[in-house]
Parts: C-alpha cells; structure tokens; sequence
C-alpha cells in the first residue's frame, strides 16, 4: 500500500466516523438554550472551597498572633530567674564563664520587648537553661538540709562524757567514772 | 445570598456569534467528542459549557485568529478542566482509583455506540491508543480540515510541534492499522481453510 493510499484510507476512516458523529451530535438549538438558562439560573453566592480557605486563614492568623504574643513575655521572666540564680549562693554546674555570660546577656533580656525573630526563638532556650539552673539548686538545698531518719538512734545520754575531756580540779570520784573498772576487767 | 449573571457580551455580537456557532455545530461536536475520549455525553456537556462562557462573556473572540480556531481551542481547554475536575470529583466520591477507572472504562465502552464496522472499531481503538497530541493533530487535519498551522493554533503548540505530532500520529496509526489488516488477513485465510494452522 502505498503513502497516498494509507493516508486516502485514513481520511476515509475518519468521513466515515463524521457522517457517524453528525447523526448522533444534539440539536444546536437545545444545546444552546440549555446553555442560556444555565447562565440566567441564579448562582450561589457562598463558595465552599472559598469558606474553608478563609476558615483556614483565620485559623493561622489566630495561631500567630497567640504564639507571638505568648513568647514575648518569656524574655522578661527569663531575665528575673537569671538575676535569682545569680542571687542564690550555690549554683551546682553553673561554671563562672556562663554566669557572667548571663550577666552580659541580662540587659537584652529587660529591654523592652524586641520584636525581632531570633531573639523570639532564643528567648524560650534561655528560659529553658534558667529554668533548668532552678532546679538544680533547688535539689541542692534539699541535700544540704537533709537528715537521716534513723541518726536519732546514734544519740545516747553519755554522749556528753565521750565529747568531752575531764577537768584537774575535778575530784577522785569524779575521776574514777573515767578510769576503767579493773575488777570487771579481771571477771571477763 | 445569590445573584444572577447577566450576559456581559453585547446581544448583538451574540446573535452574530450564535449564527456562526450554528454553522459549526456539528464540527465542533466533533472536536467535542475527541476531546472527550468520544464519550458523548461529556462532549454534550462541554459545548454546553464552551456555550455558557461566550454568553457570560468569559470566552471571547478577539479576532486574531479564525472563529472556528479560537472556537476549537475554547472547546479543547474546556474540555481538559472538565475531565480534570470530574477525575477529582470521582476520586473523592471513590477513594478507590481503580474503580474510578472501571467506572471510566466503562462508559467510554458504553459511549462508543458507533461501531459500524470491525475496520472502523479498530480505528477507533488504534486512535484511542495514540497519545493526545498525535490523536489531536491527526483529527484536526483529517476530520475537520485544518491546515497544520491551524492544528497547530487550536492545539496551543508551534507548527513544527504540530507537524511532528502529525506525522508520528499518522506513522504510528499507519502501522496499527497495517498490523489489524495483517490480522483480518491470517483470519480471512483460516477462515477460508480451517485446515491451515
């Protein structure tokens, strides 16, 4: 077959399908006219996809505007626990170097609200290490003041006579109670 | 809260246009239907909404090109946002993209009514097979008797783009049909002899 053949075939093919689609094809007039009451019918106003996106917005905005203003106030609470950290005598793991580092931080911490977005999110780390500091000497003075629940057991009443030395002018009698009891000695 | 839409487009132009849309009813339907995967309901459907967006005055002709190509491209953008959005519209009703696509398979079967003959069901399935663009280039030449530069204005694409289309569309369909007609052949002879394996 050749070149011009196959492509008078393929036309004829393709004749055949448009004679086909022609009977089969709907009125213009119906078509048209169903178009134009499609276009006259009153359209709802509300869009769906449109609520949700707004909705959606909204809900972002809200949640930026309360985490913004949720981590503003951290700096100044940050900057009065390293003051009482500073203030406490004993800071277990707090070496000289990062106490003096809060120092020199401290004054970034109490100017007024800095609205800029790295401060933002240093500010809650920082909290989180004085937080931290808190604890631990919190837990320290717990273990400095903390007593036995059984040293009561150690004390006796002669505990006095082992604590203390016997004076010269004290007399004979009073001197035999610290000698040992030879004839006990010799009955063992 | 509702409002109706008035038609933005002048009511003479309108008429003018609907005349014009008239004398290309049945080629457009054509078009329609290709683009649709020949299911005719869709392609109803489409015209209907390529109808819709010139009497809102969404479509308008501008005059750079010819009415049946601003027409025909009209009709090809319609009809992709149209099969896009009801593909959405099943996966969301399905969930189950298999089933959606039985569900297509299916009334595109239903759909091909016109299977006069083997030869001319076998085109159809062999032009069905080719991609969109080939299928495109080759529907716009042969069934509505554009030039290829026209095919090539509806189709959103360079004449040279156009060309290629065409010519791998034609090879391809060429050899598809060659491989059916090899086929009717081995058929035609065991049929004629059913001794011959």
């Amino acid at each position: 077959m050749t070149s011009i053949g196959e492509e008078q075939e393929i036309r004829a093919l393709f004749s055949e399908l448009k004679l086909a689609d022609e009977q089969t094809a709907p009125g213009f007039t119906a078509v048209w006219h169903r178009a134009q009451a499609r276009s006259l019918r009153p359209r709802r106003a509300f869009n769906l996809s449109f609520a949700v996106a707004t909705g959606l917005l909204v809900c972002a905005l809200a949640t930026l505007a309360f985490w913004s203003t949720r981590s503003q106030p951290v700096a100044p609470a940050a900057a009065s626990a390293v003051m009482s950290a500073e203030a406490s005598t004993f800071a277990p793991r707090a070496d000289k170097s990062s106490t003096v580092a809060g120092t020199a931080e401290l004054p970034q911490y109490i100017r007024p609200l800095v609205k800029n977005r790295v401060h933002r999110l240093v500010a809650p780390r920082h909290a989180q290490e004085i937080a931290a500091s808190q604890q631990l000497t919190k837990e320290a003075k717990a273990i400095a003041s903390w007593q036995s629940p059984t040293s009561d057991l150690l004390s006796s009443p002669s505990d006095g006579l082992f604590k203390s030395l016997p004076q010269l002018n004290e007399n004979a009698n009073e001197l035999k109670s610290f000698l040992p009891n030879r004839e006990n000695d010799k009955e063992k | 809260m509702t409002r109706s839409v008035s038609v933005k487009t002048d009511p003479m132009q309108i008429a003018e246009l609907k005349a014009e849309l008239e004398r290309l009813h049945s080629a457009s339907f054509g078009w329609a239907l290709s683009c649709c995967r020949r299911d005719q309901t869709e392609a109803e459907e489409v015209l209907q909404t390529v109808y819709l967006k010139i009497l809102e005055g969404k479509a308008r002709f501008g005059g750079e090109s010819s009415l049946k190509t601003w027409l025909f491209a009209v009709i090809r953008k319609t009809a992709a946002t149209e099969y896009r959005r009801r593909l959405l519209r099943s996966f969301r009703l399905t969930g189950d993209p298999e089933e959606m696509v039985e569900r297509f398979a299916i009334n595109e079967s239903q759909s091909a009514g016109f299977e006069r003959s083997e030869l001319q069901g076998h085109f159809q399935g062999a032009m069905k097979s080719l991609p969109r663009r080939q299928r495109e280039a080759l529907h716009l030449v042969f069934y509505e008797d554009l030039s290829l530069r026209e095919a090539a204005d509806v189709m959103g694409v360079s004449i040279g783009s156009a060309r290629q289309h065409y010519e791998r569309g034609k090879k391809r369909l060429r050899e598809s049909l060659a491989t059916m007609e090899l086929g009717y052949d081995i058929n035609w002879r065991r049929a004629g002899n059913p001794s011959a394996v």
